[in-house]
Formats: structure tokens, C-alpha cells, sequence
């Protein structure tokens, strides 16, 4: 569906974390499908859903989401 | 946000897509039986329709018990922070968007072929073809909507 190669790190925060998509949906308020779609590549969320997942990770939203090749790419991979 | 309950989303969301799958039937079976009595109402099939009518509302809400008692107990209440997480969700509104576009794009495409299937049938009076036709279209336009959206929505194994 997306061309943009945008890469996000959510699988490795939520391990970080211990918590399941489930947990996730329901901290940033949102569902599992759209965690799982968000994860998969599948899905490029909207900024305010990408600043709600940042918040329920408690990470600034750069640390999750950002373009292959870029600054925060070499930062994160 | 945070009071949401986890276990209630997820069988908020389960129910959610099953009564979507059960209403891809009940359109289904509805469309169905609309074409077969709108373009043959003395046809077998149209006969056993007009006989079994009363089985339809009758099946739909035996559908709609068996969904509601996914629910284990729960009531699905609109101003629930679950449901409104769930019909607000971003992902099933651009799946939605998508099935609706790609749905357009069908029905306009089958317009051709839907108007020379039914004008091929002989015999029949021009209001029933024209019946027949938008029944058809509407039957394939939701079914095409229901069936792309529950295909988007899928989950991948991540």
C-alpha cells in the first residue's frame, strides 16, 4: 500500500518493554489490528496516532518512526 | 485512553468482524433472493422464496443472537471508550476507504456486462430488468465493500 520506506521500531520498544500489541492498543488507545498493521509495514499511521504510541512507549516519536536511510535510522538499527 | 479495557477491545473487535462476516451473508442471501423474485417470481427459485420468506428475518436474528453472545455478557454500548476506540480506529476507517473506492470501481465496471446478462434473459418486462439491475448493483457494490474491507483488515503475522 506504502511506497515510503518508513521504518519503525515498535516491535523492539514493546519487547524493551514486555508488553503485548494488545497492551499497547490499549495504553495509546487504539486497536491490536492497527498496532499489528503499524508493525507489519502495512499501515503508516497518522502524526497523532504516531505521537500516541510514542507516549504509550514513552519515547520521543523519532526513536519509533522514521525513513530509511535517514539521521535516526543509523541511531536505532 | 487509559481506561480502556484490554480483554473488552479485543472482544469488541472480534465481534465487530464477525458481525461484518455475517452481514456479508445476510446481504448475500437477501441480494439473492431479491434477483430471483424480482427476475422470475414464478421460477423455483422465486416460488421456494416467496415460501420461505419468513425464514429470513428469522435466520438474521439468529445470526444476530449467536453474535451478540460473543460478547460474553458485555453490552455494546456507542459511548463505551471501547467501542468508540474501535469506530474510530484509524486503520478500519482507511481499510474502509479502500474497500469503498475499490467497491465504486466494481460496480461501475459491471455495469456493462450486469445490463447485457440481464437484458440477454428474454421475456423479461423492462421496470423488472431495471429492478433488477440496481438490485444487483447494490448487492454487489456491498458485497464487494464488506468483503475487501474484511480482506484489508486481516492480520499478518508479525
Amino acid at each position: 500500500m506504502n511506497d515510503e520506506p518508513l521504518r519503525n521500531t515498535i516491535k523492539v520498544e514493546r519487547a524493551k518493554r514486555n508488553l503485548t500489541q494488545a497492551e499497547l492498543a490499549t495504553k495509546a488507545g487504539m486497536t491490536r489490528r492497527s498496532v499489528n498493521a503499524i508493525e507489519a509495514g502495512r499501515m503508516i499511521p497518522s502524526v497523532l496516532l504516531a505521537l500516541r504510541i510514542a507516549r504509550a512507549l514513552d519515547v520521543p516519536v523519532e526513536t519509533i518512526f522514521g525513513l530509511d536511510g535517514g539521521p535516526e535510522a543509523d541511531r536505532h538499527d | 485512553m487509559n481506561e480502556l479495557n484490554e480483554n473488552t477491545l479485543e472482544v469488541f473487535e472480534r465481534f465487530s468482524r464477525r458481525s461484518m462476516v455475517i452481514l456479508l451473508f445476510v446481504v448475500a442471501i437477501l441480494g439473492g433472493t431479491a434477483l430471483a423474485l424480482i427476475l422470475s417470481p414464478a421460477g423455483a427459485v422465486g416460488r421456494s422464496a416467496a415460501r420461505a420468506a419468513w425464514l429470513i428475518p428469522v435466520a438474521i436474528v439468529i445470526a444476530g443472537v449467536a453474535t451478540q453472545s460473543s460478547l460474553k455478557g458485555r453490552r455494546w454500548n456507542p459511548a463505551s471508550p471501547e467501542v468508540a476506540a474501535i469506530m474510530q480506529d484509524e486503520w478500519r476507517r482507511t481499510n474502509m476507504d479502500r474497500a469503498s473506492r475499490f467497491a465504486l470501481i466494481v460496480v461501475l465496471a459491471a455495469q456493462w456486462p450486469l445490463g447485457l446478462l440481464i437484458g440477454l434473459l428474454g421475456g423479461v418486462p423492462s421496470v423488472r430488468t431495471a429492478m433488477a439491475m440496481a438490485a444487483a448493483s447494490m448487492t454487489l457494490g456491498l458485497m464487494t465493500v464488506i468483503a475487501l474491507f474484511l480482506f484489508f483488515g486481516r492480520e499478518s503475522r508479525s
